[in-house]
């Protein structure tokens, strides 16, 4: 049982990290277009975005709720260690989910759709970079575990493990997947010039995305970071990191012939790749702190609830999932009936 | 004060904020499948304008629930970790179902908000259902983790570990029924008379009244219905904390003494230091009958407990009297709608609206005096018995920032969600 636990996690973690993340970056590709490709790129946003970004986000509840249930000791560190960035998370999502809502919900359209608009973006951009840089502070070594609070300043304890640069290469990091995977969804959405504009956006992010990962590995590195050294030597890793670069190619192809379907999987794939590389890098020691490694498989909760989680997780995954399909899968038909439309 | 009282400040503030866009979230859906369905069977064009309406406000409201949720399910760990690291496994089971009742609430609403015209009509009506079931079993869910708070089960506690862990024990905890059922109840009080005084003001000045009189109607029947039963439930309720939290009865009633036949206080000031109670009224025999059904049962008084487990007694008592006031006074508003239904020139008296406006508050006020006796009543214990709260927060410093932080950012979006409906309001009243 423990494994059906451990895979729903990592699905979960997986279908926010894109899902969710898509979502974040439809906001950073609006945030970075032109005043007129914005309103476009709204249009779009509301209408691929609109009926699912509930579902999207409700995977990072179910991500806490396993870890909280079925890993308390690792949820505990994150909680106490992780809690300003964690804040600053929480932060961006509230910013943004209801920026999101109030920009098509208000019932006048004045000048606090500029509000709105500005909110939205600067939030999909902000929400990204602070996730990537709690999870870096996970990986980085530099969290220190104590029961003795009292002999350790505030700023080693509670700031220091988030607030470094290779935190911050993490944080753009992802911002950069989330456009780019947005970018690409994008794509498969519109028509004509908006998707001359998408296929653009597109290439762009590719590159920003490589040469952020360059920097990343570089600077890690050379800085002496574990995680990057183990990453560079794990086989697995570097397999998924390799198809996911060779898998560029087939991409840009699938965008120039302009095939929707193609492009969006691709991206996904890729997505889903770097993430696995990233994962299974240095699994299960997913903290690393400044003294030792923790592994997830040995700090479980206790055999009767993993089981019972076990339990809900499946029969929720066989309610839940076909409902989801089946609701992009309508909608996917619906927009195709509204395109024939003059 | 110090970092403790922060946390306490920021966990009573933020879910104190969350309750009223949940309790929301649980109700509206049952009242826009109510002029939704009037719709289809009348086709009057006032019946969808409303439905519309309604959903307008419904998808903003749901926006601020589900973040401000979704930080809360945070804040349990952030402000309380050692809380979570002990009793996440066991009573975790509550809020995995929990996750399947939002996915399905979620789904359900992307199908109803985004459905107009493109699902058969049927269908369509029908997933409005699915969204407020679904609220209402989340609802039901979360209330019954808070329960197990007060009355843990589902382990044994031995030499300070937990063991033999048995998650769905601990849901169905002895607490859970009698609060999901009064705690749903709250929910369509609340919201129910909510929702009519906003549309009783509407009434009153005169604006839309044709559409605002449907939305009224809808909106209060179901709250006073609920009023009606949640004395009944509420009894259930404190029959249930006697026999299982009797220092949270003792301090509800402000009952120092431990005696036989003991008397009920209405109101009355409490002086914590000599431990009495002035200006109150007092119904002999009354409390011994609330509690056990029996005119001269003995109560336990608050003296008979040791110091360091008493919880503030005088908020707790004042919040009591709050609630139940507020209770009896919504139960006679909704008394006063039946007999309008006889009397139709009510309607006409503008002081029937004026009443119902100032009942607008009121069931939110209950029930937000009702989570401070629940929650305060159970201090200093996070879990009654097992552990206490001082034990469980956050060894971070600094809580007081992050309370003022949560403080101003849920502030502004109070004043901007309140700010939106008013918008909305008048949008509509103008199409008219
Ligand atoms: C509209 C709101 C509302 C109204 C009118 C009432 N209540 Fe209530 N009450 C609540 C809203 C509420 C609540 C907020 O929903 C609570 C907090 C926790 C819970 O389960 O329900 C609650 C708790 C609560 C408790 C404590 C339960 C516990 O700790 O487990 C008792 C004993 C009562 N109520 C009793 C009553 C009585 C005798 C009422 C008579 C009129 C009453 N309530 C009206
Ligand atoms: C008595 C207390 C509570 C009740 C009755 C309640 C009920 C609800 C309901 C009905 C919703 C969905 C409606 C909406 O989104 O507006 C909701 C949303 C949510 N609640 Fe609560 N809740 C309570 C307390 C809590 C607590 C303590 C937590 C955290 C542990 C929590 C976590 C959430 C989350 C994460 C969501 C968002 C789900 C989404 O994205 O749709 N709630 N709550
Ligand atoms: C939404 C309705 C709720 C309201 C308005 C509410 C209110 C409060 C208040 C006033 C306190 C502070 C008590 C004190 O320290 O004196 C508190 C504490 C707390 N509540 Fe609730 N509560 C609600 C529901 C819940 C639920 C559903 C849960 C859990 C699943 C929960 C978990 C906690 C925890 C962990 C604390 C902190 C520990 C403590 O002070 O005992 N609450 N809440």
């Amino acid at each position: 049982m423990l494994y059906v636990v451990l895979f729903f996690l990592l699905f979960s973690l997986l279908l926010y990290v894109l899902l969710g993340g898509a979502d974040f970056g439809a906001g950073i590709v609006e945030l970075f277009s032109s005043r007129e490709n914005r309103k476009v790129t709204r249009d779009t946003i509301y209408r691929v975005m609109g009926p699912v970004w509930e579902a999207n986000h409700i995977w990072l509840i179910i991500l806490l709720v396993i870890l909280w249930v079925g890993f308390p000791g690792y949820f505990n560190v994150m909680m106490i260690y992780l809690h300003i960035p964690l804040v600053l998370v929480l932060l961006g999502i509230t910013i943004r989910g209801v920026a999101f809502v109030f920009r098509h919900y208000d019932a006048v359209l004045d000048s606090s759709q500029i509000w709105y608009n500005r909110l939205f973006r600067v939030g999909s951009l902000v929400t990204p970079v602070f996730l990537g840089m709690s999870f870096a502070s996970l990986i980085s070594g530099k969290i220190i575990i104590t029961n003795d609070y009292s002999n350790y300043g505030f700023y080693d304890l509670f700031m220091e493990p988030w607030l470094h640069l290779f935190g911050l290469l993490i944080g753009l990091f992802y911002a950069a997947l989330c456009a780019f995977l947005a970018a690409n969804y994008l794509i498969a959405e519109t028509e004509g010039d908006a998707r001359k504009l998408y296929r653009k956006k597109s290439i762009m992010y590719t590159v920003v995305l490589v040469v952020l990962g360059f920097a990343l590995i570089v600077y890690g590195y050379f800085a002496d970071f574990i995680f990057i050294e183990d990453f560079i030597h794990n086989p697995v890793s570097l397999i998924s990191v390799g198809i996911s670069g060779l898998l560029l190619i087939p991409l840009w192809r699938s965008i120039k012939r302009g095939s929707r379907i193609w492009s969006r999987y691709l991206a996904g794939l890729q997505g889903v790749l770097i993430m696995f590389a990233a994962i299974i890098a240095h699994f299960p020691y997913i903290i690393i702190t400044s003294e030792e490694e923790l592994s997830l498989l040995e700090n479980l909760a206790p055999e009767a609830t993993i089981d019972n989680l076990a339990l809900m997780l499946l029969i929720g995954g066989f309610v839940i999932l076909p409902g989801l399909f089946h609701l992009m899968k309508s909608f996917n038909l619906i927009k195709v009936l509204d395109k024939s439309k003059p | 004060m110090e970092n403790l009282d922060y946390a306490r400040l920021q966990m009573a503030f933020t879910l104190g904020f969350h309750i009223i866009f949940a309790c929301i979230g649980m109700v509206m859906p049952f009242f826009m499948v109510v002029s939704h369905h009037k719709w289809l069977k009348t086709r009057n064009p006032i019946y969808l304008k409303l439905t519309k309406a309604w959903l307008k406000g419904v998808a903003i409201f749901f926006a601020t629930g589900a973040v401000s949720g979704t930080a809360l399910s945070f804040e349990l760990g952030m402000l309380w970790p050692e809380f979570m690291k002990h009793a996440g496994p066991i009573f975790g089971m509550p809020f995995s179902l929990e996750g399947a009742a939002f996915f399905v609430e979620a789904i359900a609403l992307g199908f109803y908000l985004y459905g107009w015209k493109k699902l058969p009509e049927k269908f369509h009506w029908f997933t409005g259902i699915i969204v407020g079931v679904a609220g209402v079993a989340s609802g039901i869910l979360v209330v019954s983790a808070n329960g197990w708070m007060n009355a843990p089960s589902g382990f044994d506690y031995v030499n300070g570990e937990f063991l033999n862990i048995d998650p769905v024990e601990a849901l169905l905890n002895p607490a859970w029924f009698t609060q999901a059922l009064h705690m749903t109840l709250a929910a369509f009080v609340a919201t129910g008379f909510a929702v009519a005084g906003v549309h009783a003001l509407q009434i009153f000045r005169g604006k839309n009244v044709e559409l605002h009189t449907k939305a009224f109607k809808i909106a209060i029947v179901f709250g006073a219905v609920a009023a009606f039963l949640q004395p009944l439930s509420g009894d259930l309720s404190a029959k249930d904390v006697a026999e299982r939290q009797p220092v949270k009865l003792a301090a509800m009633e402000a009952h120092y003494e431990t005696q036989k036949g003991a008397p009920l206080y209405i109101g009355g000031i409490v002086d914590e230091e000599n431990r009495e109670v002035s200006h109150k009224i007092e119904i002999p025999g009354a409390l011994s009958f609330l509690a056990f059904g029996d005119f001269d049962a003995e109560v336990k008084g608050l003296n008979d407990f040791p110091d360091d487990e008493l919880p503030p007694v005088p908020i707790v008592h004042y919040a009591f009297q709050l609630m139940v006031g507020l209770g009896t006074l919504l139960m006679l508003a909704g008394l006063i709608y039946f007999i309008s239904l006889k009397k139709k020139n009510w309607l006409k008296n503008r002081k029937f609206w004026l009443l119902f406006i100032i009942a607008a508050p009121l069931g939110f006020i209950a029930l937000e005096a009702g989570w401070v006796v629940t929650e305060v009543g159970r201090q200093p214990w996070i879990i009654h018995q097992v552990m206490r709260t001082e034990d469980a927060v956050t060894p971070m410093p600094g809580m007081k920032y992050s309370f003022f932080f949560y403080l101003f950012l849920y502030t502004i979006l109070g004043i901007t969600v309140t700010w939106l409906m008013n918008r909305q309001m008048k949008a509509l009243n103008k199409e008219e």
